[in-house]
């Protein structure tokens, strides 16, 4: 019962956004792992809290988009650089295997954990076949 | 009038550099997972009027694996970040976060009163508030007349 794909991961734009809104979009890093119910996502996403994030299964994608505040004003100035600061996107394709419904996610420390459990299979359930007569 | 400043002044770039230098010798073995060439962690020194505030990037550091010093001058961040217990590499679909320990030292631009240094962690980012340190007064000095 192992499906080899069941988490395919598309390209996040990363693209300049509107000019109203001048920040710019990463593609966070991930990892993906299998448990005992299936596959656990992890994605680094550094500045961003609960009420930045959203999450949203549509259809059979899983697009995490989490928004991140400059640290310091405008008044602030620019003395060494080595990260810019910018929102987090980044979307799967679903397999048939997970449980869109009992997807959770939680965010740890600016990591969020997405577990993605694995449909149940009933049991096999033996049918009686009456014979007439 | 140019003002003579002993030792060199700040410059991030060779401070970069040189903290480039050290880490390859001393820490990459023990960074597997960061294979993008990048420094860990990323960090943006800011200038407000009566602070320096330097932040990086640290998601998934717990504050109790950070260890932040400061000491003549020089700024030091050392600390770890771990992968999810009890997970073999099979397990693995994609693995592109960064793991490992880390330390990385800044020497800072400008005195600071690095008595009144105060550091937080919120949401994966690290923020260190280094007030700035009253400008000396230039003192006078008494010259003594040696022929007296």
């Amino acid at each position: 019962m192992t499906d080899e794909q069941p988490l395919a991961a598309m390209p996040g734009p990363a693209a300049e956004a509107s000019k109203a809104e001048p920040q710019i979009v990463f593609t966070p890093p991930i990892d993906i792992f299998e448990t005992e119910d299936g596959l656990v996502l992890l994605a680094d996403l550094p500045g961003v809290s609960a009420d930045t994030l959203e999450l949203q299964v549509q259809d059979n994608k899983l697009t995490l988009f989490g928004k991140v505040r400059p640290p310091v004003g405008d008044d602030a100035r620019l003395l060494h650089q080595e990260y810019r600061v910018g929102h987090f996107l980044r979307s799967f394709i679903l397999s048939d295997e997970v449980d869109h419904e009992r997807i959770t996610a939680k965010l740890n420390h600016g990591v969020l954990e997405v577990t993605l459990p694995r449909v149940k299979r009933s049991e096999p359930r033996r049918i009686h076949v009456s014979s007439p007569g | 009038m140019a003002v003579f400043r002993w030792g060199q002044p700040w410059d991030p770039f060779r401070d970069l550099e040189r903290e480039v230098d050290r880490l390859l010798a001393s820490v990459s073995l023990s960074m597997q997972g960061l294979r993008f060439g990048r420094q860990f962690p990323p960090v943006n020194l800011y200038a407000l009027d009566n602070e320096l505030l330097l932040t990086a990037e640290l998601p998934g550091v717990r504050p109790e694996d950070l260890e932040v010093t400061v000491a003549d001058g020089v700024l030091t961040i050392k600390g770890k970040r771990l992968g999810p217990e009890g997970v073999p590499d099979e397990r693995y679909r994609r693995q592109e976060r960064a793991r490992g320990t880390w330390q990385r030292s800044f020497s800072l631009p400008e005195r600071v009163e690095e008595d009144r240094l105060s550091a937080e962690m919120a949401n994966g980012i690290l923020t260190i508030r280094l007030p700035r340190a009253p400008t000396p007064q230039p003192r006078q000095i008494k010259v003594a007349d040696g022929n007296a």
